[in-house]
């Protein structure tokens, strides 16, 4: 399956989906961090597309109390179990 | 090219579209509903927020507002509209509110029909008050630090049935049990015989000799109810429901509307931030409704606060801290409360269309920015009310409240209402009181576009009750009690 963030980055619409991109490569090396920290609002950007990509690693996720596989599956069997749309 | 014969044809499955679809041909009209998304399969909601916002809304969640500060507005998209990733709140129109309608637009909305409206959509939406277990831990931060205060406060009322707080409704539901119009109206209106056809764009509106005659639209192939190409709905009524921000692009792309100068203009919104807190409790802010409590101490200030919650990944995107902070603060996830903080504003944009997509200027004036930063004083005692060990404010490092500037704010905003504003005066507004359009005979609007000011709170119920209102006006019947 798709990776999360490549699917979010995909979604977006242009120019914002090639600055995504680029600043997610940037923000990635850390001298294009520093780079990157010239420029607030990108250096902002860079932040949460990394955190977007590390909080929504299954393992990490669950480690702080959250397993998405556990709601959607009690979500799905209620939905199926109540007849539900 | 396909074409279709209808009574009425609906542009739009949102809060507006759907309800005015459902009522039209649940009353007998012969109704074809077009929606530009999607039919999304519940069945692919998995809970992660990047890829629910690249699939559930508009530009994957990152539509922009063009002004200081820029302003993301996210905004949904398929069947259900907005009202499919919206946290389901449902506030009446505050009475105040409506009598400024009554006053500044003309807008005489009979209070007994308005009453008997918001009750049939509350009845449809089995909306009703979160109970405090299914609050959870991050309302009851926020209940404790309010009472403490002595702050007016209170529990939600939502369009929910059988909510087991999954923590994610603004990334679709995964047990359905957020009632939004696409598991609701929809399924009304096609049962009822409506012909719903998704993927569909409408480009032109034919309008001859100031009458509405029908639409085309381009259907993209693979779709619910289409294998692609041009289609036509030849229709004496039109109702266009679009959105606030869509809906005056495809008026003004038609050349309909212009007139009173007022399309696309008198844009508001409710621009929004939030704070976070670390507790000593565990709170697990994803457990439960997020958004299932509001503190309206200060509603008549502009101000408002209403819980928000998500999954780690949300969190850590909008947790307001850098570097090894950020992470560490991350490291108790389970401890962190957040609560947003909503401006009812006294700004105003406007939409534009720009290489094909909407441009929407919107700059934050200095009467917002003054709310925000009282607002943000006001989170900040709450949360130490509530016994918070630090609470993280979205602001800039070392910057107090009191001093931020408006282009330090990190904002969302909700809620766009008035771009095709309702006026009795043709030269004030671009729909009359009845929704139709100043001097185009059978089209209509029914979506937040039409509302003619801040409401001060989530307008959802406020769009579905005028549409309910509009369809029993085209029905020429009262609504039922």
């Amino acid at each position: 399956m798709e990776r999360a963030l490549d699917e979010y980055i995909a979604a977006a619409p242009q120019p914002q989906r090639s600055g995504m991109h680029a600043v997610l490569a940037l923000a990635r090396r850390p001298r294009g961090a520093v780079l990157l920290n010239r420029i607030p609002p990108l250096a902002q950007i860079g932040r949460t597309l990394l955190a977007m990509e590390r909080y929504e690693e299954p393992s990490v996720a669950r480690s702080l109390g959250w397993d998405a596989e556990a709601v959607v599956a009690h979500g799905r069997a209620l939905r199926r179990a109540e007849g539900r749309p | 090219m396909s074409a279709y014969e209808a009574d009425v044809c609906v542009i739009g499955a949102g809060a507006g579209g759907a309800v005015v679809a459902a009522e039209l041909a649940e009353g007998g009209a012969r109704v074809v509903l077009l929606e530009q998304g999607p039919w999304h399969d519940p069945d692919s909601f998995d809970a992660s927020p990047p890829r629910m916002l690249a699939r559930l809304y508009r530009d994957a969640g990152g539509t922009l507002t063009v002004g200081t500060p820029p302003i993301v507005l996210p905004l949904g998209s398929g069947l259900g509209g907005t009202t499919l990733v919206n946290s389901g709140t449902c506030f009446r129109t505050p009475e105040p509110v409506l009598d400024r309608w009554r006053s500044e637009y003309g807008l005489e909305l009979d209070s007994e029909t308005l009453d008997r409206c918001f009750q049939r959509v509350e009845d449809a939406l089995s909306v009703s008050e979160v109970t405090p277990e299914l609050a959870g831990g991050n309302a009851e931060v926020a209940r404790r630090g309010a009472e403490r205060l002595g702050w007016s406060h209170g529990y939600l009322r939502r369009n929910a049935r059988g909510c087991v707080g999954s923590g994610v409704c603004a990334f679709g539901c995964p047990t359905s049990a957020k009632q939004h119009t696409g598991i609701t109206y929809v399924p009304r209106a096609e049962q009822a015989g409506a012909r719903i056809l998704t993927g569909a764009t409408v480009g032109k509106i034919d309008v001859r000799d100031g009458r509405v005659r029908g639409v085309r639209a381009q259907l993209t192939g693979g779709t619910r109810n289409g294998a692609g190409g041009e289609i036509e709905v030849r229709a004496p009524r039109v109702v266009v429901a679009a959105g606030t921000i869509h809906t005056p692009l495809l008026l003004g792309e038609n050349g309909i509307g212009r007139e009173s100068g007022q399309l696309g203009a008198n844009l508001s919104m409710h621009p929004a931030t939030a704070a976070f807190a670390l507790m000593d409790e565990v709170v697990d802010m994803a457990k439960g409704v997020p958004q299932s409590f509001y503190v309206d101490e200060w509603a008549g200030e502009g101000i408002i606060f209403e819980g928000i919650a998500g999954p780690p990944s949300y969190a850590a995107m909008s947790l307001p801290l850098q570097g090894e902070r950020h992470a560490e603060a991350m490291r108790s996830y389970r401890h962190l409360a957040q609560l947003g903080l909503m401006v009812s504003d006294s700004s105003r944009g406007r939409v534009r269309k720009f290489a094909g997509r909407p441009w929407i200027s919107y700059d934050l004036d200095d009467r917002d920015l003054a709310r925000f930063r009282t607002g943000i004083c006001h989170m900040r005692e709450l949360f130490e009310s509530a016994g918070a060990r630090e609470v993280y404010l979205p602001l800039p490092p070392g910057t107090e409240p009191e001093q931020v500037r408006a282009k330090d704010l990190r904002l969302m905003a909700f809620h766009p209402l008035g771009t095709a504003r309702a006026d009795a005066d043709p030269t004030r507004g671009v729909v009359d009181p009845n929704l139709m359009m100043h001097g185009v005979e059978g089209l209509y609007v029914a979506d937040g576009s039409v509302v003619p000011s801040s409401l001060g709170v989530n307008p959802q119920i406020t769009i579905m009750a005028l549409a309910t209102r509009l369809a029993y006006h085209l029905l020429q019947r009262p609504c039922p009690s």
